[in-house]
C-alpha cells in the first residue's frame, strides 16, 4: 500500500479521510463509480438469490410431492392395483388384498448357505436348491417367494438374515371361486388381467396406467357388473344338478334382460376357480356361450317364422304343406314330430315342424334370408367386452339347400349369446340391442338399438313362444304364475363330419314374462343322456325344458317378478292387445 | 432517526427470523403427522378390503345354501306363495266394537254377532 500521494485532487476538509480512503483503495480510483460497481454485483446476487427461491417455491406449488412419494410408490406396490369390481347390487366380485412377497439382493447376502437353510427351514414349500441358486446370483434383485402369509413374514423377520425383504403387493382375489369365472375372467401373477372382464379392464387403458407407475391406490373407481350374483348361483346350482342329472359333456345358461341387453346371468359349467388360473386352460372349461359356436336347431325357427311374418307375405293364418318328406336330391328333411298334413303358422312352430319351416323359408327366397339373418346379427362375430369371442361358420355357398336347413337351424353354427340377442330382439319389440355385461339403463340400450322387425311381428311371436308352451313342445316350463314363454332346440351334433344320431346338443329359450317381456333364459345341455324319468328320449323337452322351469321357478323371486295367476290364455291376452294397437 | 429506523429494521429481522423458524419447524411437524396418518388411513384401507373379501367370501351364495340346507327346515319359495295385496280379503268386521271393556262377556250376551264371523278367509256355512 502506497503513501498518500501529493497530486491527489483534494479538498481541504477532509484530510484525513482522504488519507484513510488513499490506504484503502490505492491513489488513482474512482471511489463512486466502485462502489456503484459493487452495490450492482450485491444487487445481482440478492436478485438471483431470491429469484431461485421464488422458482423453486413455484415448483414446489406446482408438484406438491415430487420426488419423494413417487419412490414411496414404486416401493409399496409392485402388481398393480386393481378396481374392485362389483355385481349389480353391489357384492363384491373381484377384490385387491394386501399380502408380503419376499425378495433378495443377492450382493447383500453374506452367508448364502446359511439364508438358504434358514428360509427353507421357514418355508418347507420352497424348492431348496432353485432357492440357493437364485441367492448366489448376481443379480441385484430376485423375488424368493410371490405372496407369502403374515406368519411366514414375522418368522423371517425373527431370523434376522441381512439382504432380505418384503414388498408388499396386491393379490387379486375371487371371494366368490367359481361361481362367476368365465364373466370376470382372471389375472396373472403380475395382476394384470388375462381373460373375461379382468382383461377388458387392461385393455381399457388400465395397463397404461400401471406401466406410467400410477396404478397404485385402491381408490380407483369399482367397476360395475350387469351381473346378478345371487341369479348367477341359482343358475349354476341347477346347471351342475342338470349336468349330473343327464350325464350331459356340458350344461350352459344365459339370462339377458330383453330391455336393456344387460346379461344378468352367464353360466358354462365346467368352469374354473379364478383364484387357480391354471385350470382355466383345460379345453373342456371354455365359455360355451361366448367362445364355443353351435347349430342352434329348432331354436332358430323363431327367427324364420319372425322373418316370415315381418315379411307381410305369410299371416299367422297361412298353412305350409308338411304331409310329406322334404326331398333335396339326396336328403330328406323329416319332421321329428311327424304330423303329415297340412300346417298352420302356429302348428309349425309348437309341432316345430322341419318341412314347414323349411317351405316358409324357400318362399322368401335365399337372399332375403340372407339378408335377414345379417340384419339380426347371425352371419358376423358378435363383440362384447369379453374378448373371447367367436366367429360364425357360415357356409361358403349358400344355395337353396342351405336356406333350408339354417331354416330349421342346421348347417350355421353360432355363438349361443349371438342366437340369444337376436331372439330378445324378437321379444322385445323389435329392437336388435347388442349385449353388455357392464350395468346399463333402458335410455342407453334404446340409443344403441337398431329396429330389425316391427313391433306387431314381435307380439306374434311372444304369442307363438307362449302358445308353444301352453300346448307345444315347453310344457314342462310352464312355471305358474310367470307367464312362460318358449322355444326348444335339438340338434344333432356333428362326429366326423356326419350327423350323429345320438348326440345330441338341446337349448331351450324361454321369455318371461311373455305378455310384458323382462327376461329372456337360455339353458344348453351338450350331449344329455336318457334317463327313467325322461323314456329313452334325448330331446329337449325331456331335458333343457324342466331344468328351463326349475331355474325359473328359482330365479324369477330373486329378479323381482311378481307372480300373476288366472291370466288369459296367449290368444287371448297377447294376440287382443296387438290387435288393439 | 437513521439508527432507530435501523434498529428498528434488526429488530423486524430478528422477529421475522424467528417467526419464520417457528413456521418451518411447525410445517416439519404438519408433514411428518400428514405423512403419518396417510401411512395409516392406508393400512385401514388395506385392513378394510381384507375383510371385506372375507365377508364376501362368507357371504357366498353356495356357502349359504350349503349352511341352510344342513341347519334349516327352510324351503326355496314358490311362485304359489307370493301373492299381491289386492287379493287380500277384506278384514272381516269386528264382532264387537273395539274399545269394548268386556268383549266375551258382549259376545256371550249377543250370541247373534257369531253368525258374521269366518275363521281366516273361509265364509262360514250357510245354515
Amino acid at each position: 500500500m502506497k503513501a498518500a500521494g501529493a497530486d491527489q485532487p483534494v479538498t481541504a476538509r477532509e484530510p484525513r479521510r482522504r488519507f484513510v480512503a488513499s490506504l484503502l483503495y490505492g491513489r488513482n480510483v474512482d471511489r463512486t463509480a466502485k462502489t456503484r460497481a459493487r452495490l450492482g454485483l450485491a444487487v445481482l446476487i440478492f436478485v438471483l438469490g431470491y429469484a431461485i427461491i421464488a422458482a423453486r417455491l413455484v415448483m414446489f406449488a406446482a408438484a406438491p410431492e415430487g420426488h419423494g412419494s413417487r419412490r414411496a410408490i414404486a416401493q409399496d406396490a409392485v402388481a398393480t392395483a386393481r378396481p374392485d369390481v362389483l355385481d349389480r347390487n353391489g357384492e363384491i366380485l373381484a377384490t385387491d388384498v394386501r399380502t408380503p412377497s419376499l425378495f433378495a439382493e443377492p450382493h447383500r447376502i453374506i452367508d448364502v448357505d446359511e439364508a438358504s437353510e434358514l428360509l427353507t427351514a421357514v418355508m418347507p414349500d420352497i424348492d431348496a436348491a432353485e432357492l440357493r441358486g437364485r441367492l448366489a446370483s448376481k443379480r441385484r434383485f430376485v423375488w424368493l417367494k410371490r405372496e407369502i402369509t403374515p406368519e411366514q413374514r414375522g418368522q423371517i423377520y425373527r431370523l434376522g438374515i441381512p439382504g432380505v425383504g418384503f414388498l408388499p403387493e396386491n393379490k387379486r382375489v375371487y371371494p366368490n371361486g367359481a361361481e362367476v369365472s368365465h364373466v370376470i375372467g382372471h389375472v396373472n401373477i403380475d395382476n394384470q388381467g388375462t381373460a373375461g372382464i379382468e382383461k377388458w379392464l387392461d385393455a381399457r387403458g388400465l395397463a397404461d396406467l400401471h406401466l406410467a407407475g400410477l396404478a397404485t391406490d385402491r381408490l380407483q373407481k369399482p367397476v360395475e357388473l350387469a351381473v346378478d350374483l345371487r341369479v348367477q348361483h341359482a343358475l349354476r346350482d341347477e346347471l351342475l344338478a342338470a349336468r349330473a342329472t343327464f350325464k350331459a359333456v356340458a350344461a350352459a345358461g344365459l339370462l339377458t334382460d330383453v330391455r336393456t341387453g344387460e346379461i344378468i346371468s352367464m353360466v358354462s359349467v365346467p368352469d374354473y376357480d379364478p383364484n387357480n388360473p391354471r385350470e382355466a386352460l383345460d379345453p373342456s372349461r371354455i365359455n360355451r356361450l361366448t367362445t364355443g359356436v353351435f347349430e342352434m336347431g329348432s331354436t332358430f325357427k323363431a327367427l324364420t317364422l319372425a322373418m316370415a311374418l315381418d315379411s307381410g307375405k305369410i299371416t299367422l293364418k297361412s298353412a305350409f304343406d308338411a304331409s310329406h318328406p322334404l326331398q333335396y336330391g339326396k336328403f330328406a328333411i323329416h319332421d321329428f314330430h311327424a304330423q303329415n298334413r297340412v300346417l298352420t303358422v302356429p302348428e309349425i312352430f309348437t309341432y316345430s315342424s322341419n318341412i314347414g319351416t323349411a317351405r316358409m323359408a324357400v318362399s322368401l327366397g335365399i337372399e332375403h334370408h340372407k339378408w335377414f339373418l345379417r340384419k339380426m346379427g347371425q352371419l358376423d362375430r358378435l363383440r362384447t367386452e369379453l374378448p373371447e369371442s367367436a366367429e360364425p361358420l357360415v357356409p361358403k355357398r349358400w344355395a337353396e339347400l342351405n336356406t333350408v336347413t339354417i331354416a330349421f337351424g342346421h348347417g350355421l353354427s353360432v355363438a349361443p349369446l349371438q342366437a340369444v340377442m337376436a331372439i330378445g330382439a324378437l321379444m322385445n319389440g323389435g329392437r336388435l340391442i347388442p349385449p353388455t355385461f357392464l350395468k346399463r339403463s333402458e335410455a342407453e340400450a334404446r340409443a344403441l338399438a337398431t329396429q330389425v322387425v316391427k313391433p306387431e311381428t314381435s307380439d306374434k311371436m311372444r304369442y307363438l313362444m307362449r302358445l308353444n308352451v301352453e300346448k307345444g313342445t315347453a310344457t314342462r316350463a310352464d312355471v305358474k304364475g310367470y307367464y312362460v314363454g318358449g322355444k326348444t332346440g335339438t340338434s344333432d351334433k356333428v362326429v366326423g363330419g356326419r350327423y350323429s344320431k345320438t348326440k345330441v346338443l338341446t337349448s331351450f329359450t324361454a321369455v318371461l314374462p311373455a305378455d310384458q317381456p323382462r327376461y329372456l333364459l337360455l339353458i344348453m345341455l351338450d350331449e344329455p343322456q336318457a334317463t327313467p324319468d325322461t323314456h329313452g328320449f334325448t330331446t329337449s323337452g325331456w331335458n333343457a325344458v324342466p331344468v328351463g322351469g326349475a331355474v325359473i321357478g328359482r330365479i324369477a323371486p330373486l329378479l323381482g317378478l311378481e307372480p300373476r295367476f288366472d291370466l288369459p290364455p296367449a290368444d287371448k291376452l297377447i294376440l287382443a292387445s296387438a290387435g288393439g294397437r | 432517526m437513521m439508527r432507530i429506523l435501523n434498529i428498528c429494521v434488526i429488530g423486524a429481522l430478528v422477529l421475522a427470523a424467528a417467526d419464520v423458524y417457528k413456521i418451518k419447524f411447525e410445517s416439519t411437524r404438519q408433514a411428518q403427522r400428514v405423512a403419518k396418518l396417510r401411512l395409516e388411513i392406508r393400512r385401514e384401507r388395506d385392513v378394510v378390503a381384507a375383510l371385506r373379501a372375507e365377508w364376501a367370501k362368507l357371504d357366498n351364495p353356495a356357502r349359504i345354501q350349503d349352511l341352510a340346507r344342513r341347519h334349516l327346515a327352510l324351503k326355496p319359495v314358490d311362485s304359489r306363495q307370493i301373492d299381491p295385496l289386492d287379493n287380500l280379503p277384506e278384514r272381516p268386521a269386528d264382532l264387537v266394537p273395539v274399545n269394548e271393556a268386556d268383549p266375551i262377556g258382549t259376545v256371550i250376551a249377543n250370541p247373534e254377532v257369531l253368525d258374521r264371523s269366518a275363521t281366516g278367509s273361509v265364509p262360514a256355512a250357510t245354515r
